[in-house]
This record gives structure tokens, sequence and C-alpha cells, in this order.
């Protein structure tokens, strides 16, 4: 029959990435060799024949891969893949494929895709790569190498410096000394035509006794190798390495859009926390760790370019600012002397829970061995005062409500906190309360370890079945609610007239973090990083499993949600807010989100349930 | 606009204040609050516990009583309001300083066992069943009367109301709609008295007008003082004189300490005390929450003895002769809608007459006399509508509380904590409201078969909490050597005689339910005091003869008693 | 007990029938009628015709999509352009089939042959079937003197029955084969042609089944009438 007949399964499959790359008699032969299936949630998951392996397109609806632990895999909606594992590597399938919204699936039949695949080298390798992000999402608890997985886009220097390839090298030469670089690119007519390099400079021009006004064409290298934008940098290493060069050309649909050098690479790697963390501690002054510490916000860019968990984010990048402070610690004792008695530096909030992103202040206290008397009490506070200015000088600002070391409020002896804590926990009064729930998500950034476990074990012993503080610091987490209104539509915020969006942090992740703060004070759990109270609460079987693991999701996916939000936020040039306007993501997406925030609700109605007796 | 209009619009605007109070306090960020105001004030808290603590019992029921038996009715005025002294003064500071939120979870740790807190819960369950009972007849009472059906159809519009309220509305628990709910039940209440009150004597205060000459018409005083006047009444009618009582010592004794020490060990009135973070603050609000009874409970005598003489005299007629029922009031026929009021005819001479003895032709059922009597005293169309409004403000901020004990209880404590700990929240909260829904059905079936009237059932209620609860609470707060076997046997058994005391006399042989044959000659109302006796005697010798209390318990209830190196002493 | 009617019925059309090919068509739905809807067959199809006047107008093209265990074979989906007498007139605009295309069409004799063999074995599906069915049954009487009883599944009878039960007002437009798709979410198709709405009307089925049994077998006799 005459494919044009079918033209919405046509229209459909040549708009999608990678059936782009055939051309229209492919396309008319994969139309033809399709089955469509519709998959409907009563039953739970697609059925994978092992004995017929396919492609499955998805047309519309949503569904899930989860391998055999249950563990989330991926999320489809309209347009993407599933089942190319098995035709790829042969395997029967052993991920399962959960049905949120009923849909229509496409299936391709294995001789079709083999036959694409030998085809189209693009078609190949995209789904070479969808393989790789699947067994890279499989062990995401993993640490990733982020030299390998991270996206040459967040290395390359953008808008390139380019050259009409019919000026003269000395024209070159001045641009590139003018622009402190090493190559610039050749254009013809906007197309590259070639790269001139430092090295080419050398080899064609100077050793070769020619003059500056050689015009470019002639010394230049022809068709340089090049990339695209979405290549992986280790991708880009393995092209240097292959061809010998130091410059790579960023070509996107034959415009060039950046360079990418192997400096480019070098520092990308050094932003590797591992190598940051290094760094930091070889410093041995302020400014050098303001340098330094400039390297964080490419940290976290890479981060997020990596696909990296947000929980992992949080956790490398508070490693990252505990390095810091820590240095600083030291530093500063270099200066003012032995300390005069054993102490503990805190941190509270996001740094003591190990979720730090983006601009985030200071929260920090000092926790002393002893009361001390007026010397001691003029070397902390000098102390205080030069790391706190040191933070706030490497970007982490003042906090505004004043919770740090520097504010003698917040540095004290053990037996002072014990009372402050003491204080919070007998007599929940709901506005102390509320400004206190900070202050029980603390870590000891330096100090004895026993010295701080002096404090949080007194601290949890006394919240530990404390019903009354408990049924407190409840009604307070409950003031806010998520986002959803009736009939699960999102509730912006806003602004007078201006629509601000949802407040992801506010509504999504501090409504997690205040959940699992109160489950993990009841049960006098030490952890506080909420992914680790969850499982902890999870293994102590107070929450119950389905439950926890659903709450863990949530917040991951929920501050994924605000971290790539705010990424888009950067790319576009917006300012950097916790806010997310819906319109902006997937249909998929949103029903994500919907789902992550009626987690979110029923978690708070269970903390309702357990905690005031009340629903 | 007629009565029935008047009342759907006014419990229907009363309705909405509470809904919109619900949605604004939820709404509006109460953080915001919090900040500008720290915190709910004491006053306010008074009010909502006021609120809390006076059911449809007291505001439907009490008069009634007091009405119809004189002096006998006011033990419940006396053993509630001693009741809640002892709550707030003896108690309440203690546990607060526990740090438990519920009774049974206070119980299991100082008794250090699961055991204890689960016959806690049971009788905390238990309890609240009966209390609800009581409710649901009250509510009954009320929309039969405006709805003008048999009080059975009132009780069950009452379940799907009080259903409503309770496990869909979202509105219990919020602090200023039980402000609301206060203000709407006090204004009710006072609101006919002061009237009636000024009609009668020309006093605008009841309590004064109580103690005061009876006015004619036109004002002047008759020199006749309304309690001598419905002493003469009473007798001429061949009642017991009204300011005389007719029940033994040693009954009213036994009924009023039975209210009393139940009223200190209700587990909804307990949680109160915990919602302010503040001993302190708890104190002061219990003190507010003490003025605020004691308004309306000062009046409830008074507006007892007007409605009393009124309905006598409207009966009756001024020569007590009866009167003819064609020209009978109108009250009389509403109410005989809903076989509250029965006439028959006995000496078939057409005349309605209200007397004690066979020659009555009358059955009046006392819970109608405070709904009634705005009625009887032709008083404006809207205040018998507000009447309305305000008995079932009372019953809803009661029901509301008790069946959140109940549902949690059920939900959390008994399915949660022993036989399901692996269940997840959803079917927590399934289980929660699947058991506030069973509370009204059993609570319905007793409010259509009551045991006796609204406040009679919540007596027993409070008979049950006397001789189950309050000796385990007082002896974990007291005794340092009270253990978990003792706690146990003495609640297990305290309830159990009890329960079976009342269920004989109630149920099984109602018709035995005389002076004679009641135990020592207390009543079933009383008996509670009786079980409570038999709860500390049990469990002072059960303990005895069983294992010692461990030394961190021990530790544990002297630090709640003697404040030690932390808590309220080191404030600063 | 409905299956049970349906059989007999058909038992007694084939007995009935004197052309061999007919009674051949009934013959093999018959083992058919028994078994759950995801055993059978299917042959979803739809008509293009001049007009919506069975007597008058006359049938364009043919598309036909088969349904194989709940799956519709894209692959094994056909189409064919029926020769008419006249012109296709104004009604182009509807169908987008012009004189020129007809040219390699074949007669409606040898389309209802082709046809016949195509779906024979097959239950059908039609959006809105008692139209199409209408005009076969015409050409039928037309192509061999005789009627078909086809039996065909309609996807519009299941969606009213479906709507009825919700509210009872169906408002104008609701019942559309877009309309119905959009409900279920089912992606929308521009362009419309036999073939695409054999296909839309196939991939709906699948969608109500879905619907309205869940992971139940379905038999046939709860979606016909």
């Amino acid at each position: 029959m005459d494919a044009s007949e079918l033209q919405p399964i046509t229209h459909f499959l040549q708009d999608r990435v990678p059936f782009d790359s055939l051309d229209e008699a492919a396309l008319t032969r994969c139309c033809q060799a399709l089955t469509i299936g519709y998959y409907s949630k009563a039953s739970s998951h697609v059925p994978l024949d092992p004995d017929n392996p396919q492609l499955y397109i998805v047309r519309s609806g949503a569904f899930e891969v989860r391998d055999k632990n249950g563990e989330l895999l991926d999320r489809l909606g309209e347009g993407d893949y599933f089942g190319f594992p098995s035709l790829l590597s042969g395997e029967e399938a052993s991920n399962r494929v959960a049905i949120l919204e009923d849909g229509l699936v496409y299936h391709l039949p294995p001789e079709i895709f083999d036959f694409f695949r030998q085809q189209s080298r693009e078609f190949d390798r995209f789904f070479n790569r969808a393989f790789a992000k699947r067994l890279r999402n499989q062990g995401r608890f993993k640490a990733k190498d982020l030299t390998t997985t991270s996206r040459i886009t967040s290395l390359m220097s953008k808008s390139p410096l380019s050259i009409d390839m019919k000026a003269s090298v000395a024209d070159a030469s001045k641009l590139m000394r003018s622009a402190r670089v090493s190559s610039v690119l050749v254009i013809d007519n906007n197309k590259l035509v070639g790269i001139l390099t430092d090295r080419d400079l050398r080899n064609r021009v100077l050793a070769e006794n020619l003059d500056g006004s050689l015009p470019v064409h002639q010394a230049m290298t022809t068709t340089p190798v090049s990339i695209e934008p979405n290549a992986l940098v280790f991708e880009a290493m393995l092209m240097m390495s292959e061809h010998n060069v130091h410059h790579l050309p960023v070509v996107d649909n034959g415009v060039a859009t950046g360079v990418v050098t192997s400096t480019d690479i070098l520092r990308g790697q050094s932003s590797q926390p591992l190598l940051l963390i290094g760094e930091i501690e070889r410093q041995n002054d302020l400014p050098s760790l303001i340098q330094v510490s400039k390297q964080i916000p490419l940290l976290l860019q890479n981060l997020i370019s990596a696909d990296a968990r947000a929980e992992e984010i949080g956790r490398v990048l508070t490693s990252v600012t505990d390095a810091l402070t820590r240095r600083l610690i030291v530093l500063n004792q270099q200066v003012l002397g032995k300390a005069p008695m054993a102490f503990c530096w805190l941190a509270f909030g996001s740094q003591g829970r190990q979720d730090q992103a983006a601009c985030s202040d200071q929260d920090n206290g000092l926790l002393l061995a002893h009361e001390p008397d007026d010397s001691a009490k003029g070397y902390f506070e000098a102390l205080s005062k030069a790391v706190c200015k040191g933070l706030d000088e490497c970007g982490y600002i003042y906090c505004p409500g004043d919770i740090m070391a520097q504010n003698p409020k917040w540095r004290m002896s053990l037996e002072q906190w014990k009372l402050v804590f003491d204080k919070w926990v007998n007599t929940p009064e709901p506005k102390a309360l509320m400004h206190a729930s900070i202050f029980f998500d603390m870590r000891s950034i330096y100090g004895p370890q026993s010295l701080f476990d002096g404090l949080q074990d007194t601290v949890l012993s006394s919240t530990k079945g404390n019903d009354i503080f408990l049924a407190g610091l409840t009604g307070n987490s409950l003031t806010s609610a998520p986002p959803l209104g009736f009939f699960r539509k999102f509730v912006l915020e806003r602004d007078g007239s201006e629509v601000k969006g949802i407040d992801l942090k506010h509504k999504g992740s501090a409504l997690i973090n205040d959940i699992a703060r109160v489950y993990a004070l009841s049960a006098g759990i030490k952890e506080v990083n909420t992914a680790k109270r969850i499982r902890a609460l999870m293994e102590q079987n107070i929450i119950n499993r389905k439950d926890a693991l659903n709450l863990a999701d949530a917040h991951e996916f929920i501050a994924h949600m605000r971290l790539s939000n705010q990424e888009y936020q950067h790319t576009h040039s917006l300012p950097i807010t916790n806010y997310l306007l819906p319109h902006n993501v997937s249909s998929l997406i949103r029903h994500q989100l919907r789902d992550a925030f009626k987690v979110v609700h029923d978690g708070q109605v269970g903390l309702k349930l357990k905690m005031m007796r009340s629903y | 606009m007629d009565v029935q209009t008047l009342t759907y619009l006014i419990v229907g605007l009363t309705f909405a204040l509470y809904i919109g109070i619900a949605i604004w306090s939820r709404a509006g960020s109460t953080k915001e609050f919090y900040v500008a105001g720290g915190g709910v004030h004491p006053v306010m808290n008074g009010m909502a516990t006021a609120a809390d603590w006076m059911s449809a019992a007291s505001f439907i029921s009490l008069a009634g009583i007091v009405s119809f038996v004189g002096y006998d009715g006011s033990v419940y005025l006396m053993g509630w309001t001693g009741g809640y002294v002892l709550l707030a003064l003896c108690m309440a500071p203690y546990l607060r300083k526990f740090g438990k939120f519920t009774v049974p979870d206070f119980i299991g740790d100082r008794y250090y066992s699961q055991a204890a807190r689960t016959v806690a819960v049971f009788c905390a369950i238990f309890i609240c069943f009966t209390y609800i009972a009581g409710q649901m007849r009250g509510v009954g009472v009320v929309f039969s009367r405006f709805l003008e059906v048999e009080v059975e159809t009132g009780v069950y519009i009452g379940m799907g109301v009080v259903f409503f309220y309770a496990v869909l509305g979202g509105m219990k628990g919020i602090t200023y709609t039980q402000v609301a709910q206060y203000c709407v039940l006090i204004f009710a209440f006072m609101v006919p008295a002061i009237f009636i009150s000024v009609m009668m004597t020309g006093h605008i205060l009841p309590q004064i007008g109580f103690g005061a000459e009876l006015v004619d018409a036109a004002g002047n005083g008759t020199g006749e003082f309304l309690l001598d006047k419905l002493d003469g009444l009473s007798k001429e009618l061949g009642f017991a004189q009204y300011t005389e009582g007719s029940k033994s010592t040693i009954d009213m004794f036994f009924i009023t300490g039975a209210l009393m020490f139940g009223t200190a060990g209700l587990p909804h009135v307990i949680v109160r005390f915990f919602t302010v973070p503040k001993v302190k603050d708890a104190r002061v609000s219990a003190g507010w929450t003490l003025v605020f009874i004691a308004i309306m409970f000062t009046t409830i005598p008074a507006l007892a003895a007007f409605s009393r003489v009124n309905m006598i005299e409207t009966i009756n007629g001024p020569e007590s002769k009866g009167v003819a029922y064609e020209t009978a009031p109108e009250w009389i026929k509403n109410w005989e809608k809903t076989g509250l009021i029965k006439w028959d005819d006995k000496n078939q001479d057409g005349k309605i007459y209200y007397a004690n003895g066979p020659e009555s032709e009358m059955k009046i059922d006392r819970d109608i006399i405070v709904l009634a009597t705005p009625e009887i005293a032709n008083l404006p169309a809207w205040v018998i509508a507000l009447v309305a409004a305000g008995g079932l403000a009372a019953a809803l901020s009661t029901s509301a509380g008790l069946l959140l004990v109940i549902s949690t209880s059920v939900s959390h404590d008994l399915l949660k904590k022993n036989f399901m700990p692996d269940i997840s929240d959803k079917k927590e909260l399934m289980f929660a409201r699947i058991a506030a829904a069973a509370g009204i059905v059993m609570a319905g079936y007793f409010g259509i078969n009551p045991p006796g009237f609204v406040a009679a059932v919540v007596a027993i209620a409070f008979g049950l909490a006397a001789s189950s609860l309050f000796p385990a609470i007082i002896m974990g707060i007291f005794s340092k050597t009270m253990n978990k076997e003792g706690a146990i046997s003495g609640m297990v058994i305290g309830l159990l005689f009890t329960a079976s005391y009342i269920v004989y006399f109630k149920f099984v042989n109602p018709t035995a339910n005389v002076a004679d044959n009641w135990l020592f000659g207390v009543s079933p109302e009383g008996i509670g005091l009786f079980g409570m006796m038999i709860n500390f005697a049990v469990a002072f010798g059960v303990s005895r003869v069983t294992k010692a209390v461990p030394q961190d318990v021990v530790e544990m209830v002297e630090s709640i008693r003697f404040p030690k190196g932390s808590g309220a002493a080191h404030d600063h | 007990m409905r299956h049970f009617y349906l059989k007999t019925r058909l038992q007694i059309k084939a007995a009935l029938c004197k052309q061999e090919e007919i009674a051949e068509y009934y013959q093999a739905l018959i083992p058919l009628i028994a078994k759950p809807v995801a055993d059978i067959p299917l042959m979803a199809f739809d008509l293009e015709m001049t007009g919506l006047d069975s007597q008058f107008d006359q049938i364009l093209s043919i598309g036909l999509i088969p349904i194989t265990a709940g799956v519709l074979e894209v692959a094994k989906a056909k189409h064919l352009l029926v020769k008419i007498v006249g012109s296709v007139g104004n009604s182009a605009t509807i169908h987008g089939i012009v004189d020129q295309q007809l040219a390699k069409a074949v007669s409606a004799k040898q389309a209802m042959d082709w046809f016949l063999t195509q779906t024979k074995g097959h239950v059908l599906v039609a959006h809105h079937a008692p139209l199409d069915l209408c005009f076969l049954k015409v050409e039928m009487i037309r192509s061999y003197h005789q009627s078909l009883a086809f039996v065909a599944i309609d996807t519009m009878a299941i969606e009213r029955k479906r709507l009825l039960r919700k509210h009872d007002v169906i408002k104008e437009g609701t019942l559309r084969l877009d309309a119905c798709r959009q409900r279920y979410n089912l992606p929308v198709y521009a362009g419309h042609n036999a073939s695409v709405d054999a296909l839309a009307c196939g991939e709906l089925l699948l969608a109500q089944m879905a619907s309205i049994a869940g992971n139940e077998k379905l038999n046939l006799a709860d979606l016909l009438g």
C-alpha cells in the first residue's frame, strides 16, 4: 500500500531523533513494519516477550523503567524509547516497564532496527548512548567520573574568535593576542573552513620564513576535526588524542558555535570535587582560597550537566564547603595560636543536611568544651569572625538570620547549648520552633567527635518520644502545604499580577526535610541528611517501606527539578530562583511533579496522624 | 420569617462561619501569624477548651435535669466543675512535663508496658464511645424539633452531619473554629436566659434573677420569690420540693465524685493542655476556661428554675387546673411531633394537665428544656433558631474531639503499634476514618436507644473514666512504687466492675434500677467512684506482691514531680 | 447467551445462503463468536464515500487494518481506491480524493470481492459502523444480488453507552472519532483518509477495551450493541 496513506505515523517518526536521520524510503519501510499496541494501567507492566524483542516507541501515555530491585531508571513519555537494551545486547530484558498512564506504543521489529543501525551511524550512536545512559542510571549510587559523562557545552568557550579566510596571518595573530587565546576559527561565508592555531603559526609561517601578509587560508589547518555540542567531554578527549590536536571547533549544523581546548578540559577536570578539595587544602591564604572557590559554580554546572543525582550534587557541594570551612579554621588558628580548649564548628540547615545548592548562605555555630573565660571568649570571637568573613568572601554570604558562629549567641559551651536545646524541646513555642528547626539539622565540621556526640546524644534523648515537642514541630511544618489544589492542579504563587510559579524549595524540598526531621527526632536517629534519615527510618520500620521509598523518590525528583530549572534560568539569563513555571516543562514532567507533590501531601497527612493525632 | 426558615438560616450562617475560619486559618500563612502574635492567646485557648469541654450534655440536658429534679441535679454542676479544677491543678502540669500527647501513651510509658498501653487504649475508646452516644442524642433532639421529625430521624441526620464535620470537613481541631463555636453556644445560651430573667424578675443577670422577687407584666414586684414559688408549685403538684433533694447523701456524694474524677480522666480534655507550649500558659488558659465554663454553669440553675415555673404555668394555667388542648400553646404541638412531649387525656376533659403521679397527662422529656424554653416564654423566633445553632455547636465541637481520639487510638495505638507495624500511612488514615465512622454508627445506636437522658449517658462515661484511667494516671504521677502489674489489673477490674454494674441496671434489668437494689445505695451514675476505689485497692494489692518498678522509671517519676537540672526552672 | 444467538443466526444464514463465497464468509465467522475478544482477529476499517446517502452515493476508498491479539498490524494495513460512476464532485473537499487518482482504482464489484477476501475470518470494527455497513450492503446487493449480515463492533456505540452511563446528555460532536480519542488521550491525527481513520478507530477500540475491562477478559457480546 501507499505509505502516504498513514501520514500520522510517518510524521510522528520523522520528527523524532534519531528517526529524523533516516531518509524517506527508510521511514516508509519503518511504517510498514510497525505494529501498534495499547497499554493500560490495569495491567501495571508492559509484557516484554523475551522471544520477540522489539523497539518500543512511546506514542502517548507515560511509562517508567525500573530494574529488578524496583530502582527507578528512567521515566518515559511521548517520543521516548524502551526495549533497545535487549536489542543491542541480545540479552533478555531484566528491567520492567511500568505503566503510569494508558498509552499507545509502536513496536518496531528487530530486523528493521538492525537494518537502520547499519544504514545510519547517527541512529546507531543514539541508541548506543541511550543504552550507556541507562547503564549509568542503573549504577547511579556509585560515584561517577565526571569527565566521561559531562558534556562539551559545559566547558567550551562560547562566542568563539573567528576570522575571514582572506585575512592575513598578521591580523589573525593580533586578534589572538588581544583575545589571549591560542586559536582562531577561519570562516568563509559563515561556514567553518579551517582553524589557525599557535602551532600552525609556528610550523607553517615562522618556520617556513613566510611573512605576516600571508592569507590565513594558506596557513590554517583545513577541514579541522570538529565535534558536536552534545558530545561528551570524554569523546572530545578521545578525538584530541586520536588526531593529536589541542583545539576542537564545536559545530552545530555546520555553524561553529565554540571551541574546546585541552586546557578547557583540564580546567573542567580540576572542578571535579576531589581535585577541588585537594586544591583547597593546599592553599595557604584567604586570597587564594577565594580564587579557588570561584570554581564552585563551575563544579555545580558540571555536576548538573553530568546528570548527577540532586542528592549527590548536594553532598558534593557540601563537602567542598566543609573543606573550605576547615581550611579557614586551620589557617586562622595559625595566626591566632592554639585554641584554649577543645571546640567544634557546627554546621546547621542545608550545610548540616548536606544539601547545599547554588548561592547558599552560611548557618553555623561554635560548640565549646566548657564555659570560656574572658581570654577564651576573645580568642573564639576572633576565630569565628575571621572564618565567617572568609566564608562570606568565598561566596557563602552572611546568614540573614544571623545564625553564625560570629554571633556570640551561637558561640556557647556544651552546657549552654544543652540548655538552649532543652528549652526548645520542653517549651515548644511555635515561633521559637520555627527558627529552631534548622538547629536540629546539625553536623560537626571541625573538632573532636566526642564533644559533638555529647551534645547530639543529649538532644536526641530529649526529643525521642517527646510527643508534645514533636506535635509542636509537626504543627509548624504543616503550616505550608505542597502547591496542589483541587483536582491536582498546580497552585502558582503570585506576586501581585506577576506569576512566580511553583516554589520548589519551600513547598517541596523543605517540606520533605521537615517530615524526615520530625520522624528522625522522634526515633533519636543521628543522621541529618534527609535521604539518609529516610533510609534509616525505613530500616527501623518507623516509616512503611513503600512510603519511605516514595518520599525519597519525591525528594530526589523535586530537588532535581529545582536544579535543572535553575540551569534553565541560567542558560536563559533569567534570575536564579526556586520558582518553576509549569508550562516550561513537558507534560510528563508535570505529571511526575504532581505525583511527587502528592507524595509530599501524603507524607504530611501521615505525620499529622502520627504526631498530632489528627487528620 | 417562621422559626424553621430562621433556624436554617442561622445554623447555615454559623456553619459558614466555622468553614470560613477553617479556610482562612489554613490559607493565611500561620507562620506569619506566629511571628506577629507569638502563639495562641491564653484567653482564646481558654474559649476553645471550654467549647471542647461543654458538650451537648451541658448545653441541652443539664438545665433540663436541674429543672426537673431540682437540687439533686446540681451534682452534675459540682462534679464537672470540681473535676476540671482537679485536672487543671493536680494533673495537667505533670502530664505536660512527661511529654506525652495522649493518656494511653503516658500510661504505656509510665508502666513500661505495651499491655498497659493497650488496656488504656481500650478504656479510652470505651469512654469516648459512651460520651459520643450522649452527643448524638443531643444532636438528634435539636434536629428533630427544627426539622419537625421524629427524634430517631433527627439522630440519623445528626450522625451524617457529625461524620461530615469530623472526618471530611477538616474544620476540627482548629482553635479559632472552636473559639467561634464557644461564642455561638454561649450567646445562644445566655440570650434566652437574659430575656426570661428580665421578663420574670426584672434583672438582667439571670444569676441575680434566680434569687430575686418575681415581677408582674407591668414590672411591679409581687413580693414572691422565684424559688419559693417553685417550691410551692412543686409541692402542689406532688413533686419533691425543688430546693430539697430526694437522693440519699451517699448517692449524691458518689455521683459527684464519679463526675469529678471522671472529668479529670477524660482523654480528650487532657489533650488540650498540651497544645500550649508552656506549662504556665496551660495553667492560665485553664483558668480562663474555668471562667468561660462558669458563665454558663452559673446560669443553668436560674434558667432551670425560670423554665420550670414558666412551663408549669403555661400547661396548667393560672388556676393550676390545666388548659384546654385546643388553646394550648403552639410549642406543645410542635414538640409533640418529635415524640418528646406526649399528651394522654386520661380524664377525657380535653385539657392538658401536668403533675407528679397518675393524674398527670403529660410526658415531657427533660432534654427539651433548654431548646423549648424560648418558645415557652414566647421569645422572638430568632432566639429559638439561635438556640438550635448553639446546641449544634456544643455537640459538634465535642464530638469532633472525641472522634479523633477514638479513630487515632484505633489506627495508631491498636493497629500500628500492636497488630500491623508495617502499615502504610494511607492505610492508617483509612482505618482511622473507618473507626470514626464505626464510632458514629454505634453512638447513633445508643442515641436512638438511650440508656438515660443525655446528661445521664454522659455521666456514665465519666464513671468509666473515673474507675479506669484516673487512678492509673494519679498513681503514675504520685506513686513511685506502682508497677505495671498493679496498674493493669486495677484498670481492668475497675472498668469491668463499673461497666457491669451499669449494664446490669441500665440494660439487663432496668426495672431493678431502684435505690433498694443498689450496692450501698449508690446509683449507676455514681458507681464510678466505687470502681475507682476498687481500682486503687487492687492496684496497690497487686503491686505489693509483684516485681518492683525498674530504677529508671522511678527516676522518671521523680523527675516529673521534682524538676532538677533542666526544664522550666532554667528558663532564661 | 448473546453469542449463542449470534452463532445460531450466522449458522442459519450460512445454511440458507446459495452463494459459496458468502456462505464461506459466514462459516469463517462462526467459530470466532464464542472466543474472548483478545483472541478474535479483528479488522478495523473505514470507507470514504461521495456522500452520506447509501442509495445515491458511492464508495470511493476502503482502508483496512487488522488487529491481532490486541496489536494493530500496520504492516498489514491495506488501502483500496474504488471506481465510481461520474465525478467525485464537491465531496473531494472532504476526503481529498480527486478524479485523477481514481484512474488506477478498481471497479465496485472487484472492490467487494477484495473486501470479502480481506475481511474473511475477521470481526469488523468501525466508528459509526451502521453507516459504513449500509454502503457495503447496498454494494453487496448490486454486486452479488444478496445482502450480507456483517458482524461489526461499533466504537461509537461503545462510547455512547459509556457516556450515557456517566451523564445522560450527550452533546453534539462528543461522539465524533476525534472527540472520542481525545477522551482517552490518544494523539490527534491530522489529515483524514480511509487508512488513517481505520487506524484511528482501531486505536480507539484498544483504548476502550482497556478502560472497560482492564485486565479482565472481554467477550464479543460485551462490545456488540
